[in-house]
């Protein structure tokens, strides 16, 4: 199928489910009080992006996003690195981050609560206790996966440590990295966000919990498509950047 | 007087006659002198002697190829010609200097195919070695295009390796491997991977460009056949320990055509060397 053809059809079936939900609210299929129509929603969704209010909330929240993801960046890397390069201290922990990133960490929450209080570093800290394990264990697989055919011939052509992880690991590593930061993006966002609804004052997942509990549905739907609108666009932008420096892997 | 002509040899090294000459007046005139390497390993076992006392010289502008059965230790001892791995015991020397490390201006090395940078064209492969160098762009890319010109890959310089076939790869490997202009030029089973039909006309290739430069050639192979087709001397290995049983000089003149392959005397020289490698692996 072409791409046009492609991008068509899946158009069609977003539009499509937009459709349905607006004519099962029109036809008195469902009460507006519990699916309000989706006109509603973008209409309340337009005007939370320009109430001070709210605007102020989704900056907490991403600051919040953005400031675990700058620190848990380059954290995750370098133990991943060590893990991945180092046999004695690889062996020793990597069964434990493993099994971590096999953990659901949202049920650690009460803990950081108690340890950090509701603010604003706890949520951080939440954020990169769920990003970091994936992005370990991702560096680690992109350590190991570098053929040492290619530090092999590297070296004879004589090149010095530093260019062999200039020119080898660091291009060879990156998209495999990257697939790790994305998924460990989508689990940070998550992470903050389960926080906020938790136990905050302020954020997006406040604002959403907030509107669940006061039966302000349409508010809460417009925040769920802010919420997924967010992630999407991270998701995407890492997604491309991955495919560009990895348009080598075929 | 030998540090004073090899420094001669090596600034002149345009001066084709001129260093045939010198040649005649050097007391050594050999590229590279293995000098009693042993290598040793530990595995569950115990310890292994993959390489017991081996001793030999390759002269200047040679073609020597190194074939023995697995175990025998041939890619190890390229591997020490390399710099790229350190003898038990014993050393190699290039000229009187111990080689410790690799040294790319003196010793290059011809992998197999795979072992291009995946991320980098064919042209930016080639120059990769002259870049970590130090060579300008515009220098060391005019190198690498006119090298890829002659192996007849003057239309591929922008293909990423995916883009190309197996034994286009390999023109890419030996295109990288001249292009650093070395001294000796080392080769590890450069073309185990490739169809025989492939095999066959790099072979050609690889001896009509190595007639223009004359460097010395250190070839590991598995094929007989193609080390016979190839080489000046073929130096016959075995394993467990590994170690040189003969050396078998190849009287085929140059240049050599395939059609040589039928004739008697190719015939001879391929089953003396494998009357070699058989009689001492029933031992």
């Amino acid at each position: 199928m072409n791409p046009w053809a492609r991008r068509s059809i899946q158009g069609a079936i977003v539009a499509g489910f937009v459709a349905v939900w607006q004519a099962s609210v029109t036809a008195g299929w469902v009460d507006p009080m519990l699916l309000p129509p989706p006109a509603d929603v973008l209409v309340r969704m337009v005007r939370l992006l320009g109430d001070a209010s709210a605007l102020h909330h989704l900056g907490v929240t991403l600051a919040e996003v953005m400031l675990a993801v700058v620190l848990v960046t380059p954290i995750g890397i370098a133990l991943g690195l060590f893990l991945g390069e180092n046999k004695f201290w690889g062996a020793a922990f990597r069964p434990l981050f493993y099994f971590m990133s096999s953990v659901p960490k949202s049920v650690f929450l009460p803990i950081f609560i108690l340890a950090l209080g509701m603010g604003f570093s706890q949520k951080v800290v939440f954020g990169m206790f769920q990003a970091i394990f994936v992005l370990i264990v991702a560096t680690i697989a992109a350590a190991q996966s570098v053929p040492a055919d290619w530090i092999r011939t590297t070296r004879s052509f004589g090149a010095t440590r530093a260019q062999v992880y200039r020119h080898v690991y660091l291009p060879a590593m990156l998209p495999l990295i990257l697939e790790g930061l994305r998924l460990g993006m989508i689990f940070n966002i998550t992470g903050v966000l389960f926080a906020e609804m938790y136990a905050s004052r302020a954020g997006l997942g406040f604002l959403i919990a907030n509107w669940g509990m006061n039966f302000d549905i349409t508010s809460l739907l417009a925040g769920i498509v802010l919420a997924s609108l967010l992630s999407i666009l991270v998701n995407e932008t890492l997604r491309w950047y991955e495919h560009r420096v990895g348009a080598w892997r075929g | 007087m030998t540090t004073i002509v090899s420094d001669l040899n090596h600034d002149s090294k345009s001066a084709m006659n001129m260093s045939d000459s010198i040649n005649t007046l050097r007391h050594d005139s050999a590229a590279l002198h293995i000098d009693g390497v042993s290598q040793t390993y530990q595995s569950k076992s115990g310890s292994v002697h993959a390489l017991d006392d081996v001793s030999f010289s390759i002269d200047n502008g040679k073609f020597i190829g190194l074939v023995g059965p697995s175990g025998c230790g041939k890619s190890s001892l390229l591997m020490m010609m390399a710099g790229l791995l350190e003898p038990s015991s014993g050393c190699i020397r290039v000229g009187q200097r111990p080689i410790k490390k690799p040294e790319p201006e003196e010793i290059g090395v011809v992998f197999q195919e795979s072992s291009l940078l995946p991320w980098k064209t064919a042209l930016e492969n080639v120059e990769f070695p002259l870049e970590l160098r130090g060579v300008d762009v515009s220098t060391r890319r005019a190198l690498a295009s006119e090298m890829l010109t002659r192996v007849g890959l003057r239309d591929f310089l922008d293909r990423r390796p995916h883009e190309l076939s197996g034994g286009m790869k390999q023109r890419v490997a030996i295109a990288r491997g001249f292009c650093q202009n070395p001294r000796v030029l080392l080769m590890d089973e450069p073309f185990a991977a490739l169809d025989e039909q492939t095999r066959l006309s790099l072979g050609d290739e690889l001896l009509s460009i190595w007639e223009q430069h004359r460097k010395t050639v250190v070839f590991v192979t598995h094929s007989l056949t193609e080390a016979v087709y190839l080489c000046d001397e073929v130096v016959v290995m075995a394993a467990r320990p590994g170690r040189v049983i003969r050396r078998i000089e190849i009287d085929l003149p140059r240049p050599r055509t395939y059609k040589m392959m039928a004739t008697a005397r190719f015939g001879e020289l391929r089953d003396e060397i494998w009357e070699l490698i058989r009689n001492v692996e029933h031992v």
